[in-house]
């Protein structure tokens, strides 16, 4: 299929790169080579963060973050992976608000985290605004980006879960996505028309936090999936965070509620709390207030170019935390008693 | 006539276009409003989408302030996650979506990107796409709510996020591989647009009572088409205030805000 260009290129006044196509990641040969050599084991996959962290997250790696805005974000993941650090990481994900300004702070306070690239769809807080952090890589040039819409990043991770090198799209194609990211329009040879082509993502790492799951890692999400299991399945290792451990007789009686199979699952952590200050359904809503001082906190920063603030945050909610409960035992009751009261309950089959 | 502000004039405007036994892509926000006032009144079968998965919830939860929000999911009809809804979305069970975006231009391209000639140098980057370059290419019709503002009505966008009708060619959004119509309505608090069927430019419809043609243009950057005749937006009634400060959003959350 040879490459075309809509008549974008008459109108667009952006400037930008020509990148010859590279894979972010695995390749989809690679990702699958990966995937043959491991074992498909039946066994008890629980672990802690330390170990998980250690054992997976390396220096180079393509990091696929589960979640969407701040909903079953994997914050307790990320704070292990601050806490022991590493560089050149590649971020892939739809749309996300807290998780990448978290390891974009670690950047900037403390080079133990480096973020190399970023392929995304969406890096705001909505409603409450822009992202501080974000926005101040991007405009010092610190980053390098591939752009794509939603659903261009859910179904780039979709192919790579399929084993597929791309996946046909109707989106993308005529706006200046189209001339910036790795994707290409081609003419589909079965209708004649064009299409745009977005190549697999295969994240060598999916980060994940999910309501429960079984010992094995099979898991159960409710409410939005986001393209957690998508994610899980693209990933060459996936470590998953779980409010609650299942009995795997439950999981055998509805296997239907089974969202990602233990097969996908390499690490698997018992964190009650693991999306705070995210939100998880059934669980507990955001918490609004931990969220608007970290923003606050990482806006300053980009105003005044001042880190002392930053750092304390990070001193005080990760640095001198051992483990995540620790963070979490810092977090005043009244904020948990009314994160919960907010969820409400919300129905979850456990 | 109910006195009310411009959040509640563009959230029932919104409602406005809105049409029963439809399924529409909403953000938390105006358009969510919008949807909700639709619901109660002329409406009650249209059903809301959020990107994230959800289809057709009843809000009776509290107001959900994201479109992650945990509480949309809650009493809806059927909830995966993103590729389901964009794939419905591709697959035309989608007749509206509602974007936005920083700058708006004649042909109704958005820009949710970036400010400045540069993408590897932005003078400022704002979020992304996000779900809205995929609604404007393939929800049926888009509608687009914006500030009226002289800074964001543009001749041309600095980064084409979200496509409208390209450089306004008839073929543009074909050769671009994209199935939906295009935009629609382009709603603001003081008027309405829409799109020359030949030219697609973009064209004032309507105008809020009180104002002239003439003022609206004065607050855009491009030439707007301007017919002989233009409608006066219609003013929600004290019925329609009642509904959307009472019940849809009792505590002011979107409705209650100053104007930026």
């Amino acid at each position: 299929m040879k490459e075309i260009i809509s008549p974008i290129k008459n109108i667009a006044k952006i400037k930008y790169k020509e990148r010859s196509f590279e894979w972010w990641g695995p390749s989809p040969d690679e990702a699958r080579a990966i995937q043959i050599s491991k074992s498909r084991e039946l066994k008890d996959k629980r672990t802690n963060l330390r170990d998980a962290v250690k054992k997976l997250i390396k220096d180079g790696i393509n990091l696929g973050i589960g979640g969407f805005g701040d909903t079953r974000i994997p914050v307790a993941i990320l704070h292990e992976i601050i806490r022991q650090g590493a560089n050149d990481l590649t971020l892939s994900f739809h749309s996300q608000s807290m998780a990448p300004e978290l390891l974009a702070g670690a950047m900037i306070i403390d080079e133990r985290i480096t973020i190399k690239r970023i392929e995304l769809a969406y890096e705001g807080y909505e409603l409450l605004g822009l992202s501080p952090l974000f926005r101040y890589l991007v405009t010092n040039e610190m980053v390098e980006l591939d752009d794509y819409t939603n659903y261009g990043m859910s179904a780039r991770f979709k192919a790579g879960a399929m084993g597929i090198p791309f996946i046909p799209t109707r989106d993308h194609g005529g706006s200046d996505l189209e001339l910036v990211n790795r994707g290409r329009l081609v003419n589909c040879p079965f209708t004649g028309k064009n299409i745009f082509l977005v190549p697999a993502c295969h994240p060598d790492v999916g980060i994940i936090h999910v309501q429960g799951s079984d010992m094995f890692g099979d898991c159960r999400i409710f409410g939005h999936l986001c393209t957690c299991p998508e994610i899980a399945l693209a990933s060459t290792s996936t470590i998953i965070t779980t409010e609650k451990i299942i009995p795997e007789e439950s999981i055998r009686k509805y296997p239907n509620l089974t969202e990602i199979p233990f097969f996908a699952t390499d690490a698997l952590i018992h964190q009650p709390y693991g999306g705070y200050p995210g939100s998880t359904y059934g669980f507990y809503w955001f918490d609004m207030k931990h969220k608007i001082m970290f923003k606050d906190i990482c806006e300053e920063f980009r105003r005044t170019g001042n880190k002392k603030k930053l750092k304390e945050y990070y001193d005080e909610y990760i640095f001198s935390c051992d483990t995540f409960d620790d963070f979490l035992n810092k977090i005043p009751y009244k904020n948990f008693k009314e994160i919960k009261e907010l969820d409400d309950g919300q129905a979850i089959i456990l | 006539m109910a006195e009310y502000n411009p959040f509640e004039m563009i959230a029932y405007t919104g409602s406005r276009f809105l049409e029963e036994g439809k399924m529409v892509v909403v953000g938390t926000g105006l358009p969510m409003i919008a949807a909700m006032h639709a619901q109660l009144t002329h409406a009650p079968h249209l059903s809301m989408i959020f990107e994230v998965g959800t289809v057709a919830p009843i809000l009776d939860h509290g107001m959900p302030v994201s479109v992650g929000d945990t509480k949309i999911a809650s009493r809806s009809c059927y909830v995966k996650g993103l590729c389901s809804v964009f794939e419905l979305v591709q697959r035309g069970f989608v007749d509206y979506g509602f974007i936005g975006g920083a700058q708006i231009d004649k042909y109704g391209n958005l820009n949710t990107t970036l400010l400045g000639d540069d993408y590897s140098k932005p003078k400022e980057r704002f979020p992304g796409s996000g779900g809205a370059g995929a609604l404007a290419a393939n929800c049926e019709k888009t509608i687009i709510i914006m500030a009226l503002e002289k800074r964001r009505f543009v001749e041309q966008v600095d980064f084409l996020t979200s496509i409208g009708y390209g450089d306004g060619s008839p073929d543009y959004r074909e050769k671009a591989g994209v199935m939906g119509s295009g935009p629609y309505r382009v709603i603001t608090d003081q008027a309405v647009f829409g799109f020359d069927e030949r030219t697609k430019r973009m064209m004032l419809l309507e105008v809020a009572p009180g104002l002239k043609p003439e003022d609206i243009q004065d607050k855009i950057d491009f030439e707007l088409i301007i017919p002989e005749k233009i409608k006066n937006m219609e003013e929600p009634t004290a019925e329609d205030l009642r509904l959307l400060r009472e019940v849809i959003d009792p505590h002011g959350y979107f409705l209650g805000r100053e104007i930026r």
